[in-house]
């Protein structure tokens, strides 16, 4: 009993981190403009629309947070077991460490991406790299110290035998994943296409029309990140806690029925109660916002 | 080392790999143009798509196989035959018990990719419904295979649908079901030779990855599931994972032969 709720406690924690992770990854993605459609900001200079907005999308949110994940994780491996430091003490560390890496790489990947644009007279804005990367490196701390934080639990006192560098890697390109699925839509299809109408996809003659002015002077990154804090990045913070909280729940509650198979079910349920969950919500959205055309007679 | 045990290693490779490769193309994948609410389907990437789901499999995978070989859920002889690389040898595996515990590692692995990948079709669901205020519409199909519902009377003015509707949720589910499964045979193919749980959890890693991204190139950007045209490009992807998952084996094979 005393083993389940210890287990049941740092699950608990585990999704706080995660949940903080998610939603500092999306937000983060969102400064550096890392979120799809990151392929917008580079064509808006090709069709016209100059914009001060901060782009290192060098690689994918995925693999970006897994060299992060996995950076921080391993310095802090390193700094625990190599040097006897406090492990609490050693993430923050290895985090900082792969944060301020992260620095290098948003710095000389928003240099390089717009360098490449001078043909279409796109600026490089030394005031938007001075004043949007400590942000970007800021959240990339959290993100990289939750990430590190509850792999760090899930091997150690969950018990998954990876080594937790490892698990880092894993579940860093799981929060980008999750990011890039969830925060960056609101990003990508609400916030730099503001001026079309609420309730419509982006039509795809519109593509690198991106919005220029904020609501004072001209947009910036720091203006994006302001208005995707408000559904993006919680969304994606509670989409990534609940696949670390519900698929550890399952498998520590129920493992211990019917030889394993219990966790198995249960997992199973949880997915067809998503489904239907789904179902439901496809017929409500259905019924408030369409049909958009009337239906052909066949 | 036993000739059999190898052939196993080689066999399980093959076809966790071909899993994996096969499934990717039961992802709906909508790229950049679903993040701008302009296609149907997930708003990221084929292979990290596919890696995202995959991976919580591996993660359950292998959270199962620790807790078999710690004893706390009973399958009696399948961690002495773990440890002692017994485990692919012929009384072995016609052991049903043997047999119980591969398949609850690999159910395991199903499980945790199919949550992810339904997590992932959800999730932003609710932020185009809620955030976009847009319905969940396909333009591939006229009405939905599943549900029925007529589709392209929801599709937006110049989109091509947006958000995953129900029958993209479930195409994604089997997605799930074989990445997840393939995860898991080459993270145990891996186990079985004796290789450290690091270095087969890494394999399986980079073996997932070599499948995910040669699915990838015969989807060509976006798919949205088993009713989508694309899908008939699959036996290409067939015949291409089959043989490198076959020649990853033999090298997986190959090291652990040399190791034992």
């Amino acid at each position: 009993m005393e083993e389940l709720a210890v287990s049941l406690g740092t699950l608990a924690l585990m999704g706080a981190c995660a949940t903080i992770a998610g939603a500092a990854e999306d937000l983060e993605s969102d400064f550096g403009s890392q979120s799809n459609a990151n392929s917008q900001v580079q064509l808006a200079p090709q069709v016209g629309y100059l914009h001060r907005v901060y782009n290192k999308a060098i690689c994918g949110e995925p693999v970006a947070y897994g060299l992060l994940s996995a950076t921080g994780a391993a310095v802090a491996f390193a700094l625990a077991t190599a040097f006897a430091v406090n492990i609490v003490i050693a993430l923050a560390l290895g985090a900082a460490v792969a944060a301020l890496m992260y620095g290098v790489y948003a710095t000389t990947a928003y240099m390089g991406r717009l360098t490449g644009q001078k043909r279409f007279g796109q600026p490089i804005y030394i005031d938007v790299l001075l004043t949007t990367t400590p942000p970007i490196i800021a959240h990339a701390f959290i993100a990289t110290m939750g990430i590190a934080t509850f792999s760090y639990l899930l091997n150690v006192i969950i018990g998954q035998p990876f080594p937790f560098p490892i698990l880092a890697l894993l579940w860093g390109i799981m929060t980008g994943g999750m990011g890039s699925a969830v925060g960056d839509v609101h990003y990508g299809a609400e916030r730099q296409y503001q001026y079309k109408p609420f309730g419509m996809g982006l039509p795809a003659a519109q593509s690198g029309k991106i919005v220029q002015k904020g609501e004072v002077g001209l947009r910036n990154s720091i203006d994006i990140a302001g208005f995707c804090v408000k559904h993006g990045g919680p969304l994606t913070g509670l989409g990534l806690g609940l696949t670390v909280f519900v698929d550890l729940w399952r498998h520590i509650i129920f493992i211990e029925f019917v030889n394993g198979w219990g966790a198995m079910i249960a997992g199973l349920l949880v997915i067809v109660v998503w489904v239907i969950g789904n179902r439901f919500l496809e017929v409500w959205a259905r019924k408030a916002y369409g049909p958009f055309k009337k239906e052909e007679a066949t | 080392m036993d000739p059999i045990t190898l052939i196993l290693i080689i066999a399980l490779i093959a076809i966790g790999g071909l899993a994996v490769g096969i499934g990717v193309h039961f992802v709906p994948v909508g790229g950049a143009p679903a993040a701008m609410a302009q296609a149907t389907g997930i708003g990221t990437g084929t292979t990290m798509l596919a890696a995202s789901s995959g991976f919580l499999g591996l993660i359950s995978a292998g959270l199962v196989t620790a807790e078999i070989v710690s004893g706390k859920i009973s399958y009696p002889g399948f961690a002495e035959a773990v440890a002692n690389g017994t485990i692919f040898t012929m009384d072995k595996i016609t052991d049903p018990t043997i047999l119980q515990a591969i398949a609850i590692i690999v159910v395991a692995g199903i499980v945790g990719a199919m949550l992810m990948m339904v997590i992932l079709c959800v999730m932003p669901n609710i932020l185009y419904i809620f955030g976009l205020g847009v319905p969940l519409a396909s333009a591939k199909v006229k009405k939905d295979p599943i549900t029925g519902d007529v589709q392209y009377t929801y599709v937006t003015k110049g989109t091509e649908g947006h958000g995953t509707p129900t029958v993209a949720v479930i195409s994604s589910l089997i997605g799930g079901l074989l990445g997840g499964a393939g995860g898991a045979l080459i993270y145990l193919a891996l186990l079985g030779g004796q290789l450290s749980i690091a270095t087969a959890a890494f394999g399986a890693v980079g073996i997932f990855f070599v499948n995910s991204v040669l699915a990838s190139y015969n989807i060509t950007g976006t798919i949205e599931g088993f009713h989508d045209p694309k899908f008939k490009r699959w036996p290409r992807a067939f015949i291409a994972c089959l043989v490198a998952s076959f020649v990853l084996g033999i090298w997986a094979a190959g090291i652990v032969f040399l190791g034992a």
